[in-house]
């Protein structure tokens, strides 16, 4: 099979609108959670923090192409065009069908989805007065197809609607096409948009970070003995997937090559992850990968600051790699971006690995004693790292975990 | 001036139509104000397609408080002047 080589990063993130931006904001040590005091009209709703994305420069897209796109296919597209920049990948391939993409995102876009209903619920349920582009801003699929019309793709296009693993699904997805000769290049990851309604999913789970409503910048807290949930952020993180071969024939910067791609469902629960069927994603992807745990650098954590999530991750990495294997969450500051994260998240960590520096994770002071015996990053990390492991686990059970290998720099 | 003459010796239109009217292309379609002459061709002047033509409808039966989807004459609409005539229209039958 072929080879898959990572040879574009773009990124829109509630810590900026660019690899650059949000990784600076990392490195400034920023949070991007905030008080949303207009959640408050929501009843029940406990959770008032969340790390919005900025929107900008959207009218840049045409009308007739962005009146089918809500809020997430918007930072989709956006992001799709910088990791198309960032690779150097030219017009002419969008239309060559070897080039494809496939975007994930827990839904379509939730703004919309409400708008939708409270059209038909103020206007005593009359179709009529919805628009005709509604639908394509609600449906599952709608930041891949948003993505691929607006480029002119004709190659595939799919979008793996997995929750939080969302991304990481459409990068394996898009590693596999290229891999069997089926596409050459693939725009892969995951895109979100903010809405309480969305928060209020897993508000109602007691999932969220509801403590810290008036002191945002002190959640969400991975790990922390302290933590008590997720906050809700929202971006697009896109990769451009390359045949290896291809990429090292054109001197492509070559950040990563993909060695190993896992995703498994755990079989047992919808909402509670259990350390078994992650440890067995993680121990399959690095089987896949031909490396074993000791060889590993870095290990960028799903770890959302829930309970119950970061106890269960904490101890399959601990069953695995013991406490030898660096290990951090960004979701401290950039909040859980849920169908966005897996990509979002792993194009930090492909800078850090091109760096030597492994960002730590914010508001972690003092692991909680159901995440111990792992090595948390609690402040930047100078470490060369050749191979590192994305996790990233979704509500219904399902996990994915994708193990890359430091790629060359120099095209 | 009370009236716009949609079209000559045809029908007088009410400005205020006109400038409602413009409002929704300008506000839902991004129209330049300066494109919106009511000689202009809606698709091949003004640029909207069959699929803003549904939400054109939409977005006029909000502005108006009308209900024009089922209504044939909107199928016969080519211009912006069109628009203001068929509007006009509307609003005269429904003060019968």
């Amino acid at each position: 099979m072929r080879r898959v080589a990572i040879t574009g990063l773009g990124a829109i993130t509630p810590l900026g609108n660019s690899v650059d931006a949000f990784i600076s904001g990392i490195e400034r040590g920023e949070n991007a959670t905030q008080y949303m005091p207009e959640w408050q009209k929501y009843k029940g709703l406990r959770c008032l923090v969340a790390a919005p994305a900025k929107m900008q420069d959207e009218k840049l897209i045409p009308r007739q192409n962005r009146r089918s796109m809500g809020r997430l296919s918007i930072f989709a597209v956006q992001a799709a065009q910088q990791a198309l920049r960032d690779a150097g990948i030219a017009r002419k391939e969008l239309v060559s069908g070897r080039l494809g993409c496939v975007i994930g995102s827990t839904m379509g876009s939730a703004e919309s989805i409400n708008e939708a209903f409270e059209t038909l619920i103020t206007t005593d349920f009359d179709l009529s007065k919805l628009t005709s582009t509604k639908f394509f801003q609600c449906i599952s699929h709608t930041a891949a197809m948003n993505v691929a019309q607006y480029l002119g793709i004709i190659g595939t296009v799919m979008a793996t609607n997995a929750a939080c693993a969302s991304a990481l699904q459409a990068i394996g997805a898009g590693y596999d096409l290229i891999r069997l000769d089926e596409q050459d290049i693939m725009l892969c990851g995951g895109a979100e948009g903010l809405h309480p309604t969305v928060v209020g999913s897993f508000d109602i789970l007691f999932a969220t970070s509801s403590n810290y409503n008036q002191t945002p910048k002190k959640t969400p807290r991975p790990f922390d003995a302290k933590r008590d949930g997720l906050v809700c952020g929202e971006g697009s993180g896109i990769v451009v997937l390359e045949d290896y071969e291809r990429a090292l024939k054109r001197k492509a910067k070559i950040y990563a090559e993909i060695i190993g791609y896992s995703s498994h469902g755990n079989g047992n629960h919808v909402s509670e992850s259990n350390r078994e069927a992650i440890a067995l994603c993680v121990e399959e992807a690095l089987q896949r990968a031909a490396v074993s745990p000791q060889d590993v650098d870095y290990i960028n954590a799903h770890a959302t600051a829930t309970i119950q999530g970061d106890r269960e991750e904490a101890a399959a990495i601990r069953q695995i790699f013991g406490d030898k294997v660096p290990v951090s969450s960004l979701k401290g500051h950039i909040g859980h971006t849920l169908g966005a994260s897996g990509s979002i998240e792993l194009i930090a960590s492909l800078v850090m690995m091109e760096r030597g520096v492994i960002y730590p994770t914010l508001n972690l002071e003092e692991p909680d004693k159901d995440c111990q015996g792992i090595r948390h990053v609690i402040k930047p990390l100078n470490k060369e790292i050749n191979i590192l492991l994305k996790n990233c686990f979704a509500f219904g059970g399902i996990n994915a975990v994708l193990v890359c290998k430091k790629g060359n720099y120099d095209g | 001036m009370l009236f716009w003459f949609a079209k000559k010796g045809i029908m007088m239109v009410e400005q205020d139509v006109v400038r409602m009217v413009n409002e929704v292309l300008i506000e839902s379609f991004e129209i330049k104000p300066e494109h919106l002459r009511p000689e202009a061709y809606i698709f091949n002047d003004l640029g909207l397609d069959s699929l803003d033509i549904v939400d054109l409808v939409v977005a006029l039966q909000k502005k108006f408080g009308v209900t024009i989807r089922d209504d044939a004459r909107v199928r016969t609409i080519r211009t912006l002047g069109d628009i203001y005539n068929f509007i006009q229209s509307i609003k005269r039958e429904s003060n019968k």
